[in-house]
């Protein structure tokens, strides 16, 4: 999964790649040819010895070996005469040059128009982007259709916004959480309008800091995550933490996240650790530890920091708050920023608990609701996800099935074979056995 | 020696089926169609053929016994014969019902195993002369019998390989002998330690075992070698693999594909030769699954190989291969090399 694909090269790029004069295989730069004729063209068969030109390894083979070296090895048909004097792109004679890159423009061509074929697009560094895009173009009464649907959305968000907040997934779904969340989601809403997508983003980032493998995956995704991750993690910490740990923080957790969307929460587990810690202790756990409105402003505050402060973690927490005083040790615990739905479980199993019944059901509610949010709203997260489900898949693959996987390139392999010609191609009788029934080899036991 | 290969001056008179460098010398048995087994001294240039021993059949296996003295030998009149190479004295151990296709003799366990196209193994016990060889019931015809200090490794039709534990094969068919001592050889049912099925799709060749008991190498009539280990753990298991060699591509484009007719391990470097109908030898690291080198084209297809006990010669037999539609010629090159190996020839280079 590592680095993008390489994006096709241009036809100059090509045509300034070393080749080697013996097979024409090209190579990535003059170091590498230079190393490839050595061990493959000028290789001493006898002591392995690389030389540098054919000629260093004519004079070694007669005076090492007392051998006279005949042809190169390796080398095509018609180039394995020791009559040219290669090294690296030197030496190579000009007809040959000019044979080569026309063959190798011709490839180029080829190619491309095989890629044109398949993808439909015009190639890169061909003839210019010679095919026009299609201009994205809505009618007016399309564009009035789209406002429409779009205004009555939004007045049916805005209907059940306080209750549910359908519309605003991640942090309306954490401020049904809490008591107070009502008037919580609404200002988050309007506080922070980016949040969903950063919370989105967010998951993915603390798993790198968390599991070294998937690192890379997650790494990639936006870097401006990391300033938010504190934010959950403090909410978070206060209500839910003490329930969640259980699950997230086990060692074994790492495996898990790959399959499901909960990779939020471990992520956060993971932030809370190393960076996230300090963004605690100073401002946000405190506040959380107060009464519940003060975590709105503090989140309000928190904003220009992070995204985070919209999530409802915040809200629920003030239910616990209570306990809050424990909210020091959350580092160690780390708190799961966690996903809609692990936010559902650990919540719910919170709420239920908390005073309030009322609140628990809306919460849970929300909760059901958001599950389907964070992978809709952000194709960030999802794209994230699938990154993470390839790494896992291929980690799977390369663990559980090294021979299946063997079978199956072996099976490309033989695809690929089928201009073959058997020298010998009966399958059940040997060479031996036939040789046998010939008249001269024939042995009758009675003639004893 | 100027050039590390010499050719041996009196090969036989037909194809060669084998060859086998005594263990201790340089002594080398070369079994041939032409009904004769011959005897060189390779230790000079060209070589010196001491005996031959003229045999009813063609002669399709030949192997030393305990010392350099004793061969036993199996051919087309499906008798297993013990050959005093001094004497030249003949006894016949035991008859199959069809030709013998391969013998081999365990030094570790006194233990001599006939494998014979009637799809069974007769195990002797040529210390003790008087006891009756055991058969063992194989479920297809054998093509190549191989075998290190503890298993033995038998590869037959049908793409199925046994591996039988030879201390086991040693007990079993001793306590069977002295319960039948009848004309009728005992029929011994004894398990194979394990049933495998080829890796490779086509029919085996040849298979040798790696000198450190850790696996084998076999190869098949479609220029494909296979490595694979005894250990039956998925660890070892998932190390097996296989590979593509003696092929070469024709002029319209297709790949030519010729027979592995040899295999044979290095005993000391633990590395391989194989042989195949292209005429090519090449060694190999099956640990690295390098090719070390690759030799020369011989004349003809490469019949059968052969390491020194010390590593330092190989014998390559070329015959005219036994290919489709020429399955009436014999006309071509049958000879023998001693290649002398440099001290890292054949030498793995290890892991990069």
């Amino acid at each position: 999964m590592g680095k993008p694909k390489r994006k096709h090269p241009d036809l100059e790029e090509i045509l300034a790649r070393p080749w080697c004069y013996y097979c024409e295989r090209d190579f990535d730069d003059l170091k590498i040819l230079i190393n490839h004729q050595k061990a493959k063209h000028f290789k001493c068969e006898r002591c392995g010895r690389r030389l540098n030109t054919a000629g260093g390894l004519s004079v070694h083979m007669t005076q090492v070996h007392k051998e006279s070296l005949a042809s190169i090895e390796n080398a095509l048909p018609n180039r394995a005469g020791l009559d040219v004097e290669i090294f690296g792109m030197e030496g190579i004679p000009e007809d040959i040059v000019t044979a080569h890159q026309q063959r190798v423009i011709g490839q180029f061509a080829q190619a491309e128009a095989e890629r044109r074929a398949a993808t439909g697009n015009a190639g890169p560094g061909a003839s210019g982007a010679g095919a026009v895009k299609k201009p994205k173009f809505e009618s007016p009464s399309d564009l009035k259709k789209r406002l429409a649907e779009h205004k009555a959305k939004k007045a049916a968000e805005q209907a059940a916004g306080i209750s549910s907040g359908d519309a605003t997934p991640i942090g309306a779904g954490y401020g049904g959480q809490s008591p107070g969340q009502g008037q919580n989601s609404n200002v988050f809403n309007q506080g922070s309008p980016g949040y969903q997508q950063g919370q989105m983003q967010y998951g993915p980032p603390p798993n790198t800091a968390t599991y070294p493998s998937f690192q890379q995956p997650y790494g990639q995704q936006p870097g401006s995550f990391q300033q938010q991750p504190p934010n959950f993690t403090q909410q978070q910490q206060p209500g839910s933490f003490s329930q969640a740990p259980p699950g997230f923080g086990s060692p074994g957790m790492p495996p898990q996240f790959p399959n499901s969307q909960q990779y939020g929460p471990p992520h956060q587990f993971n932030q809370q650790g190393p960076g996230f810690s300090p963004p605690f202790q100073n401002g946000p756990p405190r506040p959380f530890n107060s009464a519940s409105p003060p975590p709105f402003q503090q989140n309000q505050f928190q904003p220009p920091r992070t995204h985070t402060p919209p999530q409802n973690g915040i809200p629920s927490r003030p239910t616990n708050l209570p306990p809050a005083p424990g909210l020091p040790q959350r580092p160690s615990v780390s708190a799961p920023p966690v996903n809609a739905f692990q936010m559902q479980q650990l919540h719910q199993g919170q709420i239920l608990a908390s005073s309030n019944p009322s609140d628990a059901q809306i919460v849970a509610q929300d909760l059901t609701e958001q599950p389907a949010q964070p992978t809709a709203s952000s194709a960030d997260a999802s794209a994230i996800d699938d990154l993470i489900s390839g790494v896992t898949n291929n980690v799977n693959n390369v663990e559980a099935a090294p021979a299946d996987r063997k079978e199956e390139k072996k099976a490309a392999k033989k695809d690929k074979d089928k201009s073959t010609k058997l020298i010998y191609s009966d399958n059940d009788i040997s060479p031996e056995e036939k040789m046998a029934q010939l008249p001269r080899y024939a042995y009758v036991p009675s003639a004893n | 020696m100027s050039n590390p290969q010499t050719e041996l001056t009196s090969p036989p008179s037909d194809a060669i089926s084998s060859i086998q460098f005594a263990p201790a010398s340089l002594r080398l048995l070369v079994a041939s169609w032409d009904k004769s087994v011959y005897l060189y001294d390779t230790t000079e240039a060209g070589g010196r053929l001491l005996r031959t021993y003229e045999h009813r059949a063609p002669v399709l296996d030949v192997c030393f016994g305990e010392g350099d003295e004793e061969a036993f030998t199996g051919g087309l009149d499906w008798a297993v014969r013990r050959l005093d190479l001094d004497s030249g004295a003949q006894t016949t151990l035991s008859v199959h019902e069809k030709g013998v296709k391969c013998v081999v003799y365990s030094s570790a366990h006194k233990l001599l195993v006939s494998a014979s196209w009637d799809s069974t193994l007769h195990i002797h016990h040529p210390q003790s002369p008087s006891q009756t060889p055991a058969t063992v019931t194989l479920p297809s015809k054998p093509f190549s019998l191989s075998l290190t200090a503890t298993k033995l490794v038998v590869a037959m039709a049908s793409r199925a390989l046994h591996i039988y534990d030879l201390a086991q094969l040693a007990s079993d068919s001793a306590a069977r002998a002295q319960i039948a001592s009848s004309g009728e050889y005992p029929v011994l049912s004894v398990e194979p330690w394990q049933r495998r099925e080829s890796s490779l799709k086509f029919m085996t060749r040849a298979v040798a075992c790696m000198p450190n008991d850790a696996g084998y190498a076999s190869g098949s009539i479609e220029g494909r070698v296979s490595v694979e280990w005894f250990d039956p753990s998925d660890t070892s298991q998932a190390r097996k693999y296989a590979f593509k060699c003696h092929r070469q591509p024709s002029p319209e484009g297709v790949d030519v594909v010729y027979p592995v007719n040899a295999l044979a391990f290095h005993p000391v470097h633990g590395t391989f030769a194989s042989g195949g109908g292209d005429g090519f030898v090449a060694l190999w690291d099956g640990v690295a699954k390098r090719r070390i080198r690759q030799y020369q084209k011989y004349a003809a297809s490469v019949a059968a190989l052969s390491f020194s006990g010390d590593g330092k010669y190989l014998a390559v037999a070329i015959s005219p291969g036994f290919e489709d539609g020429k399955e009436g010629e014999t006309e071509g090159a049958v000879s023998v090399f001693v290649r002398e190996l440099g001290a890292n020839e054949a030498k793995g280079k290890g892991l990069k």
